[in-house]
């Protein structure tokens, strides 16, 4: 499955298209990380278990737009965008939506 | 002790007409996708295919604003203790999208195409730290009629 | 390019589990956890307060005594003089005073730091003063197994264990507040019914017979009787009047005490 966010895969040609596909997940951190971000605020730095958590979301966002793109018959999703917010106080919600294609 | 039966009451009002509720929003978004589909929509810049110089070309919105009721709401601040998917938020999410860009779409039901499909979203809280459950969502698209 | 739409059947974006097992799950799993904090909570507090001597407690909180500095009145010395012949029953570690404080409630109380406040309304209704040295009695029984330090060590680590966790004002507590005060409860009325058995031993020791001690309680038993939904038992902080009646007199019978 190809994923890009322009407008055409160079080298490739569109021939179908099957309209707007998303994936979405609302993820959360333990009270442990909880803690120890609110510890690295005093010294600040990366938080790392803060950026894992959100790559963990994005990829399973990701896999759930793939599979309704999958369901459409799309080989292709182009024009991809991605959307962050935090639905609650210490989770965040990933969203990832884009044009399911047939490409050749 | 009252305040545990009235937490527990809370929850199951929440629990009960909140899932009632929720099958019927997603009944009917259901049924309106169904009715729309024949409404081309991307999220890409150009028109879907050759299309000749269209009559009309106009800026589209839809938004919607979706709490969740309380059960779902108290599952998710057990599940915020322990971390991983939330998934009560989940359908909250869903809902939200799916009913924003279905308000887009009603607006412009007679078009012939809807480009640039954009969606902002954002949560409303009122300042308080723990106030959870609810989200914005604003879809936004260009309108095509040929 | 051509447009073929479709409906997917089946939605990605939500799960299909139950949420009815999520909950159930989730909050298994979270009483679990409070409960074992609790216990251990429990056993490292008994463990710190054995270490925390009388002289060291007298000198840590000293300052909580009654700030009533008045010398005590005619009423106030009888009870002294009352707990002090007690005290040599009971061996506390360090001296006791003992206050009268105006109030409508009958009760007493002891606080940390070596004193004993008695609220009037109990002197008005308890006559005798067997009934009276049971109550001070109690109160001494406190003071030797260490309670109001364990109660104090008790509240404040587990304050700071949940503020830590959960964030302060969550609505989180509110669910878990009740497991813990039940708990809490537990604990509270072992150690209550801890207290009045020294305190029955004292009697015997310095009257020689335990007769009236039980009067407090069949003082308060009388009015105790509501229609509840039979779980405030488990949360308040002392067993019911009728079972500490209940559990003097099993004492005093296996313990041989005469009751005249």
């Amino acid at each position: 499955m190809l994923i890009t966010n322009t407008e055409e895969i160079p080298g490739k040609q569109i021939v179908e298209c099957h309209g707007v596909v998303a994936g979405s997940t609302v993820r959360a951190k333990h009270a442990g990380r909880d803690i120890m971000a609110g510890l690295k605020n005093l010294v600040g730095g990366e938080l790392k278990g803060y950026t894992e958590l959100l790559i963990e979301a994005r990829e399973e966002a990701h896999s759930r737009m793939r599979e309704q793109a999958e369901q459409l018959g799309a080989n292709a999703i182009v024009n991809v965008r991605f959307s962050t917010s935090s639905v609650a106080a210490g989770a965040s919600e990933i969203y990832i939506y884009g044009t399911a294609v047939t490409v050749r | 002790m009252i305040d545990l039966y009235i937490l527990l009451g809370l929850i199951v009002i929440g629990y009960v007409v909140g899932q009632y509720l929720e099958q019927r929003h997603y009944r009917s978004i259901k049924q309106r996708e169904r009715d729309f589909i024949g409404l081309a929509t991307t999220t890409s810049k150009r028109p879907i295919g050759k299309i000749p110089d269209p009559s009309r070309v106009e800026l589209v919105e839809g938004a919607c604003v979706i709490s969740v009721d309380y059960f779902k709401r108290f599952v998710a601040r057990l599940r915020m203790f322990f971390g991983g998917n939330v998934r009560s938020y989940e359908t909250l999410v869903d809902r939200a999208r799916r009913e924003a860009v279905l308000r887009l779409k009603a607006k412009c039901s007679n078009a012939d195409q809807v480009i640039n499909l954009r969606i902002e979203t954002s949560s409303i809280t009122k300042g308080r730290r723990n106030q959870v459950g609810s989200i914005e969502v604003h879809a936004y698209a260009t309108a095509i009629y040929i | 390019m051509k447009y073929s739409p479709g409906l997917p059947e089946k939605n990605c974006n939500v799960s299909t589990e139950h949420p009815l097992k999520e909950f159930f799950v989730l909050l298994i799993g979270a009483i679990s956890i409070l409960l074992a904090v609790l216990l251990l909570l429990g056993l490292f507090v008994d463990l710190a307060v054995q270490y925390i001597d009388p002289k060291l407690e007298s000198e840590l909180f000293g300052s909580f005594t009654s700030d009533d500095e008045s010398s005590p009145n005619e009423q106030e010395q009888e009870l002294q003089s009352l707990l002090d012949r007690l005290g040599e029953c009971i061996d506390v570690g360090y001296p006791v005073v003992v206050r009268i404080n105006e109030s409508d409630q009958m009760n007493a109380f002891a606080m940390p730091g070596g004193s004993i406040v008695v609220l009037s309304a109990l002197l008005d209704k308890v006559k005798t003063e067997n009934g009276l040295a049971f109550v001070l009695a109690h109160e001494l029984g406190h003071f030797k197994n260490r309670d109001h330090l364990r109660g104090l060590g008790r509240s404040i680590v587990l304050l700071t264990i949940s503020v830590l966790l959960t964030g302060a004002n969550s609505d989180i507590s509110a669910l878990l507040t009740p497991v813990y005060n039940a708990e809490a409860a537990q604990y509270s009325q072992d150690r209550e019914s801890n207290a009045d058995a020294i305190a029955l031993h004292a009697l015997n020791c310095h009257y020689g017979h335990v007769g009236g001690a039980a009067e407090f309680f069949e003082i308060i038993a009388a009015p105790e009787y509501d229609l509840d939904w039979s779980l405030t038992h488990y949360f308040s902080s002392h067993p019911e009047a009728q079972k500490r009646i209940n559990d003097l007199d099993t004492l005093a019978r296996s313990q041989g005490y005469a009751v005249q």
